[in-house]
């Protein structure tokens, strides 16, 4: 009895171990894969490290790179970032889309598209999704990209505290409203949350710094406009929307009636930014920096709390037989988006970012002529949707 | 939307044959059910085998991670508790509050129910309170006349509160992630929906048994416990206030001077340590393994319990569960509500408001113009009776480890009424959130 106990045992520990070496080396690998971004034959003239705005990111694993895009003229400023969550992979593709496609003439460009890069580099427990997205170029080459977690990875910053407290740290507020709250409490994984951290903290945890490096490069740099591209669950209220600091809801406010519902046919909401949520691109870089703070959303399935079996397809082609169900109860009540289609591809999705983008710019230009960027080469919206395959818009 | 169903049934089935008829552990039953789960469902999705084996083992694993902080609480609060048994600082604290509290039995048993929500209270968490607070105060339930099953239910009871109400309800915080509402001006509400509640059940659980509390029949029994407190005097209860101390300080001061919490496993641990020097002998070579290998059992059902969830979102059966619950008729929303959130909590409570809270609380706080801080504050208490549903059921598994009760399902059976009258109570509340309005303030 005792034998058969120990040799129970035994194999017991022997599949553990297995399974632990195994799992670890699938997390490991997937951490230390590098993206290939394509920059040979882009208009990215030069590549800085993001460390450059805050010394305590140097050697760390949020120390990206920031490509900037430089027109021959002198004018405005735009810095796109991507990736602030992982597992809103349009928002991610949509910014790597832009530096390898954009080619300014006039005015600076500068994308982060891997802005939460620990985030990019593990997935969220319990959500059983997949690890990387692949794409088939027009040459036909296959480029694999990351498909990641909401939040910073833990092995950076462990374990999150029973409630995240944000604050300001010791930046003096520009454009702060007299009703803001200055600190506010919020659930304790938000600590790990990129657009929860603005206007960040030098030397606070990771993904504080990262936001802390962010914020005083659009102060250093005195960039104009600051886009944070994201993606949201169909079931979210905010979606298939701009959400605009009150300084740039005139911006968002034009393209949105001028150039993306009335040229594009591009059906779109421009949502105000709340004064009392704080930690978020659109609020803080509005309130500590002069930029034009704007964030995008966009629908996704494959994020959401509905949504059916769950891989790489789903987050590619947006099909899924849960949301096309939810679509049809309640009359629709249940989801902010449209999904009578049954489908909602990442090729729409990163055309309606790539398209918003170009659009705000434009009329950033329109309105304030001396931050005029002028962009050649923007993807044509139609033509990304018609052909239904991001791979063609990758070098 | 039929895959689902199949997968879903093969996941229940699974766990059930290996639970009912093979007698497995529940850890281990949910570990089988999840891996035939994701090989059914990944194969009849037309995934390649050797895809669907890789995907599997790195879920599997990733899942455990789902619940490794709670692991940890569970591991190192074990040790605290098995530490301040066999120190003699449980028998002599039992024995101090019945000497100083037995002339006014109600307001005894209201205090000691406070206190078990305390620790709940600031860390958010079920689990702590039964842990620290309910250990500590089930000796002294026991010994006023509550039998190990009734003292087992106050202490459930008293966690679930006690994780609702004020000023940390993670429930509340993960639901208004959910739905980008800041976590303000929830103390109102939060404490009418807990505190009526927590004196109605401790005193109709509790006050039939100790109303005729006879202090000069008890003392006899006391001996023992008097004679603890009489040799180690004050020394004895140190382990308690260091406790107190640095839950005090790192959950409600620490964050704001910039302190960083150091987490409930630390502060578990440290008073564990304390505590060897200030009562009986400790041996912490038997103790410690003594401690985790009684915290095993539920540890193995968190693990298994994260695979089960993490398989059964990537087949696709978690959303197939929530279009199930929605799909019911407009009328019929806070039923389903008052079922389906806290049935799911049987894997999670708080999975379950992100999974089921979040839809509810747009429905009710945004479909149907309701107050959404009163509708956030009531499904997270709907949400909290998820920890006394099995097989997880944190609250009252623990509840009855620390009353020394075999079996958990009699604590349910008791405490079915006030989950009852909790559900119904928060419902009210929910669908009439705009007149309890006035609560939001903060």
């Amino acid at each position: 009895m005792k034998k058969k106990g120990l040799i129970s045992t035994c194999i017991i520990l022997c599949v553990a171990i297995f399974m632990t070496v195994y799992a670890g080396i699938s997390f490991s690998k997937k951490r230390n894969f590098v993206e290939d971004v394509v920059t040979e034959g882009s208009a990215v003239t030069r590549t800085m490290k993001l460390s450059t705005y805050n010394q305590y990111l140097a050697n760390t694993f949020g120390d990206v790179d920031i490509y900037v895009l430089e027109g021959k003229e002198p004018g405005g400023s735009a810095l796109i970032l991507g990736g602030t969550h992982a597992n809103e992979p349009a928002g991610h593709m949509a910014a790597i889309v832009m530096l390898e496609q954009f080619v300014p003439t006039k005015g600076t460009i500068y994308v982060i598209p891997d802005i939460c890069k620990s985030g990019l580099s593990h997935n969220d427990p319990l959500e059983g999704t997949p690890q990387y997205l692949h794409f088939t170029t027009a040459e036909g080459k296959v480029r694999t990209f990351h498909f990641g977690s909401r939040a910073s990875n833990p092995i950076d910053q462990w374990p999150d505290p029973d409630t995240y407290l944000h604050t300001s740290g010791d930046w003096k507020g520009l454009h702060l409203s007299e009703n803001a709250y200055t600190v506010q409490t919020l659930s304790g994984s938000e600590v790990r949350n990129q657009n929860r951290c603005y206007p960040g903290i030098a030397n606070g945890t990771l993904t504080e710094k990262v936001s802390y490096a962010v914020t005083n490069m659009i102060n250093t740099l005195k960039i104009d406009m600051v886009i944070d591209l994201h993606e949201s669950s169909p079931e979210y209220a905010v979606n298939n929307a701009i959400v605009a600091h009150e300084r740039a809801m005139e911006i968002a406010g034009m393209a949105k009636a001028l150039t993306l519902e009335e040229e594009k046919n591009i059906a779109i909401k421009v949502e105000p930014s709340p004064v009392n949520l704080r930690g978020l691109t659109h609020r803080e870089l509005g309130d500590y920096t002069d930029a034009f703070a704007l964030l995008c959303e966009v629908g996704n399935p494959s994020q959401g709390r509905f949504r059916g079996y769950t891989d790489e397809a789903l987050a590619i082609t947006g099909k899924d037989p849960c949301y096309k169900v939810a679509s049809e109860i309640h009359n629709g009540a249940l989801l902010y988006v449209d999904y009578s289609s049954g489908d909602f591809p990442i090729s729409l999705r990163v055309a309606r970012h790539v398209t918003t983008v170009a659009a705000l710019i434009d009329e950033m230009s329109y309105e304030y002529p001396d931050k005029e960027i002028l962009i050649d080469n923007v993807p044509d919206y139609d033509e990304m949707v018609e052909t239904d395959n991001l791979g063609l818009w990758l070098r | 939307m039929t895959p689902y169903m199949i997968t879903f049934f093969v996941m229940v089935g699974v766990f059930m044959i290996g639970c009912f008829a093979l007698k497995w552990p529940v850890g281990v039953s949910m570990l089988a059910a999840a891996l035939c789960g994701a090989l059914e469902g990944m194969l009849a999705h037309g995934t390649s085998l050797m895809q669907t084996l890789t995907d599997t083992g790195r879920m599997m694993v990733e899942g455990e991670f789902g619940y490794v902080d709670t692991i940890l609480t569970i591991a190192c609060a074990m040790i605290f508790m098995k530490v301040i048994e066999d120190s003699g600082a449980l028998d002599a604290l039992s024995s101090l509050l019945i000497e100083k509290f037995h002339k006014v039995p109600a307001v005894l048993l209201i205090l000691i129910m406070f206190i078990i929500m305390f620790p709940g209270m600031i860390t958010g968490s079920s689990t702590a309170a039964v842990l620290s607070a309910g250990s500590i105060m089930a000796p002294v339930l026991i010994l006023l006349g509550l039998d190990n099953v009734t003292a087992g239910s106050v202490i459930a009871m008293g966690g679930l509160l006690g994780m609702i109400a004020p000023p940390v309800n993670t429930a509340a915080l993960v639901i208004c992630a959910g739905i980008d509402v800041p976590y303000v001006g929830f103390t109102g509400p939060l404490l009418l929906l807990t505190f009526p509640l927590a004196i109605l059940f401790v005193l109709m659980l509790g006050l039939p048994k100790v109303k005729n509390l006879d202090y000069e029949k008890l003392k006899p029994a006391l001996e023992k416990q008097d004679e603890t407190r009489k040799q180690y005097g004050f020394k004895i209860y140190i382990p308690f206030f260091v406790l107190l101390v640095l839950m005090i300080f790192f959950k409600l001061i620490a964050k704001n001077i910039g302190v960083e919490d150091v987490g409930m496993p630390v502060i578990f641990l440290v008073s564990a340590i304390v505590g060897l020097f200030t009562g009986r002998k400790i041996n912490p070579l038997k103790a410690i393994p003594e401690a985790v290998r009684t915290a095993t059992p539920v540890m193995a059902i968190l693990m298994g319990v994260g695979m089960f969830i993490e398989i059964m979102t990537a087949t696709g059966v978690r959303g197939f569960i929530v279009m199930t619950c929605l799909q019911i008729p407009e009328a019929l929303w806070i039923v389903a509500c008052c079922i389906s959130i806290p049935l799911f909590g049987a894997v999670s409570s708080f999975g379950a408001c992100s999974v089921l809270g979040v839809p509810f609380a747009y429905i009710y706080g945004t479909y149907l113009g309701g107050n959404v801080v009163v509708c956030l504050a009531a499904i997270s208490l709907i949400a909290a009776v998820g920890d006394m549903m099995p097989p997880t059921a944190l609250a009252g598994l623990f509840a009855a480890q620390v009353t020394g009760v075999k079996q958990y399902t009699k604590i349910l059976k008791k405490c079915i009424i006030p989950i009852l009258i909790l559900l119904v109570y928060a419902g009210f509340v929910l669908v009439k959130s705009k007149t309890f309005a006035w609560s939001v303030f903060g």
